[in-house]
């Protein structure tokens, strides 16, 4: 029955996330033809949707990944269904809070609403408060969600089991499933992340409440937004990598992956290496401690160690000259591990100090992020949403038109994220709601960036109708 | 420096392309040649290791590139002081007083000479980026109140340098630009 019923809630999740989704890439693809002077939108306008883009697309990916893992995890133990249900709930709840206060109330201070951006009002004053209340509504309900999974994990593997610490030695006697190594160390990473978040939201409400006699030190909240920021929008991706370690062996009919010495050592130290990385956001603070500075960029260059070394290795081990039984799922599993690669190149050249001088908050900032969502992270949420799809309503049909959906999304990707990387060779700014005339090719780019994001939507809007269908069915069954 | 960083990227990008092609490709291959990768565990040790000795060279040579350290031990030949506010630049040669602050008419700064930008913010967090006549952004530093960073440079071409603020301010942030002459 409990089984069922998560069955069912997580065909709720997959159904709300693919519309926020689609929705959310229409927003971006307004913002992108409004830069190319395609269309015309006040810049107070622009910046709303900028604000609801990129807080939705944050938010939807991060649960994508939590609804996943919550879902697989039930194979090893027994989850709160009523967590998960909760959290269904004040994610909605969240979600509608910080629509009305964007596109209603005209809050525009960005995803990072950077401190003190958001008690500079230049929309209705409610707007300020109700954003921050759907940022605690939403944090609550994940952090409870969260808390939730590592309880139910805890009750079954001891902390060194659960950590894989076993595998250092030889011939362990248990074995750590790499599902559960890698949904606990992402796990641990965002609780962490979760709690910056609570500290942040208490400084700014014992602000906006103090009528003045209490102001924040600007370098301080800077630090937790980008540890908050950051490592959530990064651990969303190690959710996915969870899914994938789980999924691509038994969809490719070979045999489970299992926790090795190596697979274990690189997870625990992607945990220490995500929770430093973020001070990569911060370089072009000259006053942050040098130290941080260097901890940024050598973190930053690690984590790609364990990625690349295992994971990426992993795969390609799994597919070289390999009897593989390719189907949609382990197609968008395998594009989405080289949209992952080529976004870490790009935030690895970002994540040098030096070249961060001339690259910070320029379009190669969105252009490497998009890279590893656009394609990466999110290939890896609809294999996991298509594979539930088709496994759970005994579907037997064959891939119809495959080949033409991947190409709409990774044509209309790559010519998308080019615009981005153009751009951010051009010294073209991002977060421009329209380009001062010094810059050439900035207009022509946004078009042809639209045109292309457009092209990559076809491909979501077709993939979104097959999935929706069947997880519809899947809601509305008797078992 | 940009556009080599744009074709170091699409190299490697490519690089990663054509690898992941290959390996799909031989996933098609025959049954009988299906025999998978040989000596995995040691072919993985070895792509680690590289991958490690390359990172190390490439920090090893960007980390004493960094703003910090570049011009760290030479006296600058003039000082600009800066203060952003939503939405403009106040720059002048003179410490600027916050309560009152008052921008010089025009700023010249020397040609191949140490100039010192003390950068800080009025309101909320600005960027201060500077780009040359050929609107390439050569350097920048952040805005924040509460706080001044010194962004030191020397610049090697005369011209007229606008500077434009690169983190989100808010409804006007795109208009936020002002500018300087070298020479």
């Amino acid at each position: 029955m409990e089984n069922t019923l998560l069955k069912k809630n997580t065909a709720l999740w997959i159904i709300t996330i693919l519309v926020l989704f689609v929705l959310s890439i229409i927003l971006g693809i307004i913002m992108r033809l409004n830069q190319g002077a395609v269309i015309q939108l006040s810049p107070v306008t622009f910046y709303t949707d900028m604000t609801t883009h990129g807080l939705t697309m944050i938010g939807i990916w991060f649960v994508a990944g939590m609804a996943g893992i919550n879902f697989i995890m039930e194979r090893y133990v027994k989850t709160s269904y009523w967590a998960n249900l909760l959290a269904y709930i004040l994610t909605i709840v969240g979600v509608v809070m910080l629509w009305v206060s964007t596109l209603i109330g005209n809050f525009h201070a960005g995803w990072t609403f950077l401190y003190p951006l958001p008690f500079k009002i230049m929309w209705s004053a409610w707007a300020t408060p109700l954003f921050l209340f759907s940022l605690t509504t939403l944090g609550v309900g994940w952090l409870i969600w969260c808390l939730s999974l590592v309880t139910a994990l805890l009750k079954k593997y001891s902390i060194p089991q659960v950590f894989a610490w076993q595998h250092f030695k030889k011939n362990p006697q248990v074995e750590t499933p790499p599902f559960v190594l890698i949904s606990m160390i992402s796990l641990v990473g965002i609780i962490t992340c979760l709690i910056a978040a609570v500290i942040l939201l208490v400084l700014l409400f014992s602000e906006y409440y103090s009528n003045g006699t209490f102001v924040n030190d600007a370098l301080l909240m800077k630090n937790l937004t980008y540890f908050f920021g950051h490592t959530l929008a990064n651990e969303m991706l190690y959710l996915g990598l969870a899914i994938l370690y789980e999924l691509f062996s038994e969809i490719s009919g070979q045999p489970k992956w299992k926790t090795t010495w190596y697979v274990a050592l690189a997870w625990n130290f992607t945990l220490i290496f995500i929770l430093t990385a973020f001070f990569h956001h911060l370089y072009m603070d000259f006053v942050q401690p040098e130290g941080f500075q260097i901890i940024g960029q050598i973190a930053s260059y690690s984590a790609s160690l364990p990625a690349a070394g295992v994971t990426v290795f992993s795969v390609i081990v799994a597919v070289y000259r390999k009897k593989i039984n390719w189907s949609l799922s382990n197609l968008l599993f395998f594009i989405g591990v080289v949209g992952w690669v080529i976004g870490g190149i790009g935030a690895v050249i970002d994540a040098t100090i030096s070249n961060n001088f001339v690259l910070h908050n320029t379009l190669w900032v969105p252009a490497h992020f998009h890279t590893y969502n656009a394609l990466g992270n999110v290939l890896f949420s609809l294999a996991f949403f298509y594979w539930f799809s088709k496994y759970y309503t005994h579907s037997k049909s064959k891939d119809r038109f495959s080949t033409l959906k991947l190409l709409f999304i990774v044509i209309g990707g790559i010519g998308f994220l080019l615009a981005f990387y153009i751009g951010g060779a051009d010294s073209i700014p991002r977060r421009y709601s329209d380009y001062p005339e010094a810059f050439i090719s900035a207009k022509a780019l946004a078009a042809f960036g639209a045109a292309f994001a457009t092209v990559y939507l076809i491909g979501i809007i077709i993939l979104f109708v097959n999935i929706s269908n069947r997880c519809l069915r899947i809601l509305f069954s008797r078992s | 420096m940009q556009n080599s960083l744009l074709l170091l990227f699409l190299i490697l990008a490519g690089i990663i392309i054509i690898i992941f092609t290959y390996v799909f490709l031989s996933s098609k291959r025959d049954e009988q040649k299906q025999d998978g990768m040989q000596n995995a565990l040691q072919k993985r040790f070895w792509f680690i290791l590289i991958l490690f000795i390359v990172l190390a060279i490439f920090a090893s040579i960007t980390i004493p590139k960094s703003p910090y350290f570049i011009f760290a031990d030479e006296q600058p030949a003039k000082v600009i002081h800066v203060a952003s506010r939503q939405f403009y630049f106040i720059m002048s040669s003179q410490a600027i007083d916050p309560e009152n602050p008052v921008a010089d008419a025009s700023i010249e700064v020397p040609l191949n000479e140490l100039v010192e930008f003390r950068v800080t913010s009025l309101d909320v967090n600005h960027g201060f980026a500077i780009y040359n006549p050929t609107n390439e952004l050569i350097a920048q530093t952040q805005a924040m109140p509460g706080y001044v960073n010194r962004l030191r440079w020397k610049f090697t071409e005369p011209g007229n340098y606008n500077v434009y603020c690169l983190e989100y301010c808010g409804m006007a942030h795109q208009g936020m630009k002002t500018s300087f002459i070298v020479k």
